[in-house]
Formats: C-alpha cells, structure tokens, sequence
C-alpha cells in the first residue's frame, strides 16, 4: 500500500491553549471535504474505535447546528453539541463546540482543505474560548493573556 | 472527561476582571488594594474575585503578612495545557480513522469502476 499520509509536525503554543494538525490525504479534495458534511460518512471515523454513534445530525449549512451522541462498550453515553460558523465548500469549515461541564468556554475548530497533484491537506486547528459571552468585545482574546501567564509561570 | 478541577478552573478563568487580575500578578504579587485600584471596584467585590482564583488554585495568598498577599500558582494552567494535549492526540486519532476509511471508499470506488 502507498503511503498516502504525511505526518506534519503538530504546531503548538507554548501555553497549549490551541493546536493545529495537518495531514496529507490520497484524495481529492472533494471528496476529503464531503466526508466532514454527511452522517454515512461521520459514523464511520468521527467516534473512536469500539464506539457507536447513535446520533449523528448535522446541518450542514452556517448557523446549523451538530449533534452527536457517543455510546461505549459499557452503554455509557456521552454528548456533543456544535453550531456551524462558518462554511466554504470545498475550503473551509468553521464549528464552535460548546463543553457542557465547562461553564463559560467554547472550542473553535477551524478545518481547510487545501488540493495539490490529487491530493488533499487538511489543517485542523483547535482554539478554546474565542466567542464566549465573557470575551465577547474584548481587544485580546484571552489566550493571549493566558500564554503570557504560562509563559510568566515557566520562567519561574 | 477532564477532572472536576479543570471546570473549577474554566469558570475562574471566564471572567475578564480575573484574567486582568491573573495579568496584573505576572508583575509580582499584590494586595488586594492594589488589585482593585484599577478596576474602579469595591475591596469586597475584589475579594468575591480572589476566592474564585483561589479555590480554582489559580493565585495563592500569603499568611505570613497582615495584608495577605496574592500570587499566581502554575498548577491549573499546567492542568489545562495537558488537557488540550489530550484532545490533540483524540484529533490525530480521529484523522487516522478518516484516513482508513477514505482508502475504504476509494478502494471500493475503483472495483465499482467509477473512478
């Protein structure tokens, strides 16, 4: 088998309050892009091995919201819960999640696609607490302030 | 799912005045009227603040002096950086799963013929 998958070193910031991925698919970009808008094809890789999803909404358009239920092995369920920000077929994808046992903080997953020779990259990049209502207007998103305490703290 | 602690932390940290107090402290540690001159606030509602930071473990007071004085404590936030590690390495994961099912789907594609 080719190896159609290229492992980029994972940017950090030093305070780890967001992450980015990028991965080279053997696809083209439609179709790399399609797999993050249907159901059929959520199920089969959005959930962990061993783990069935027997909710999977998605309305894909921007304002829309998804809705995924997880269930172990064991039974146990598990919820989550986004709205669609932002939707560029077949570019971009911007979701907000929302932690229900963190009061307060928001996830803002950003997903590109960019095509090169047949082949798909994917940037994902992760970022905590953008858009809560606490940090709405504020100058500096409060990663910022965050990665200067850390950065204060691992000096110490 | 990340340990009571960590949401304890997230509902300090989502506040703007106690980030601006969390900022402030990085200069060195403080009193509570210091902390509050800035902020146009009442000694009281500073104090409110300061609890909040410090039952999440975010700042520690001083015993030692009578004005108590505040400091940032490193733990919480080393906390929460490993829990978005851990949700870096869940995303890798993730797209290995995509990666094996794409080549699933385009596998299947070409025995169906329609490449």
């Amino acid at each position: 088998m080719a190896a159609s998958n290229e492992k980029i070193p994972t940017a950090k910031t030093p305070a780890g309050w967001e992450f980015t991925i990028t991965r080279v698919f053997d696809a083209p970009r439609a179709l790399v892009f399609e797999m993050w808008t249907k159901p059929e094809h959520l199920v089969r890789w959005w959930g962990p091995t061993g783990i069935t999803m027997p909710v999977c909404e998605v309305d894909f358009r921007v304002g829309g919201a998804l809705r995924f239920v997880f269930r172990g092995p064991d039974g146990k369920e598990h919820r989550a819960e986004g709205i669609y920000r932002e939707i560029v077929v077949p570019e971009r994808i911007v979701f907000i999640s929302t932690l229900h046992f963190v009061p307060g903080d928001e996830v803002r997953t950003t997903v590109t696609f960019t095509e090169h020779d047949g082949k798909t990259t994917l940037t994902l990049h992760r970022i905590h607490s953008v858009e809560s209502d606490a940090t709405k207007g504020e100058p500096a998103g409060w990663s910022q302030v965050l990665d200067k305490l850390a950065a204060a703290l691992a000096n110490r | 799912m990340p340990p009571d602690h960590l949401s304890a932390t997230f509902a300090a940290l989502a506040d703007p005045t106690r980030r601006a107090i969390l900022a402030r402290l990085i200069a060195g540690e403080a009193s509570v009227t210091d902390l509050a001159e800035p902020f146009k606030m009442s000694l009281p509602a500073v104090s409110k603040h300061l609890k909040v930071l410090e039952r999440a473990g975010l700042i520690a007071r001083g015993r030692e002096a009578q004005w108590r004085p505040c400091r940032l404590a490193a733990r919480p936030l080393k906390d929460v950086a490993e829990w978005v590690e851990h949700y870096r390495r869940f995303w890798e994961a993730r797209l290995d799963r995509l990666e094996i099912y794409l080549r699933e789907l385009r596998s299947k594609e070409k025995k169906h013929g329609r490449q």
